[in-house]
């Protein structure tokens, strides 16, 4: 089954391209680049620099490239929670 | 607790991220060796969780003891030993673990 919209949520984040949209704070706005690590609250992106950047889940909207040039666009508070745990989650969707 | 069809959706996606985690292990490696032990803690925790066995191709590419991944001739030995028991030995260089492979039942299963 591969990363799909329908399952991103409980798939894996690592090693997919995202940029961060929308924030309440501007200073992370603008982001982009290779996720590399993954944490409970917070997601690592390393930018075409090669700089890593850590950025909180909960307050920011961040738009990854899945395979085959889908976009999507994620709220940063539905990726909470540990990446093992993220696998078995349900989530109720309303879209 | 989930029902059975969410069940085997979560082992097949579960096994599908360990693949993705050591295939961006192996990439990260030059980069940032530091990440792909990272992705292999993350894949042996996400194993765990979800009761699934980690591919047995992927299972030599760590170290069993200190769980760093292994990449040949930069931080793990790897040598036919024909005396004893014919198996492989897989020597990790980052804390001296001796894994050891039986030639025997890797025949029988039809792997070389």
């Amino acid at each position: 089954m591969p990363i799909t919209p329908q399952n991103i949520l409980n798939h894996e984040l690592i090693g997919l391209r995202a940029k961060v949209v929308k924030s309440t704070h501007q200073g992370y706005v603008g982001i982009e680049g290779l996720v590399v690590d993954e944490t409970m609250k917070t997601l690592k992106i390393m930018d075409d620099k090669g700089c890593i950047k850590v950025i909180p889940k909960s307050c920011c909207t961040i738009r990854f490239k899945l395979p085959g040039n889908v976009i999507v666009e994620v709220e940063g508070p539905y990726l909470l929670g540990r990446p093992e745990d993220r696998v078995k989650r349900v989530v109720k969707r309303r879209w | 607790m989930l029902c059975k069809k969410q069940r085997i959706k979560v082992k097949t996606i579960a096994i599908e991220r360990i693949k993705r985690l050591f295939e961006m292990a192996d990439y990260m490696f030059h980069i940032n060796s530091e990440l792909s032990h990272r992705y292999v803690e993350l894949a042996r925790r996400i194993a765990m969780r979800c009761k699934v066995r980690i591919p047995r191709e992927l299972r030599r590419k760590f170290c069993h003891r200190c769980y760093r991944f292994l990449r040949p001739g930069v931080n793990c030995r790897v040598r036919l030993v024909k005396r004893r028991e014919p198996h492989i030995a897989i020597t990790c260089l980052e804390c001296g673990n001796v894994m050891r492979l039986n030639l025997e039942g890797l025949k029988r299963e039809g792997e070389r």
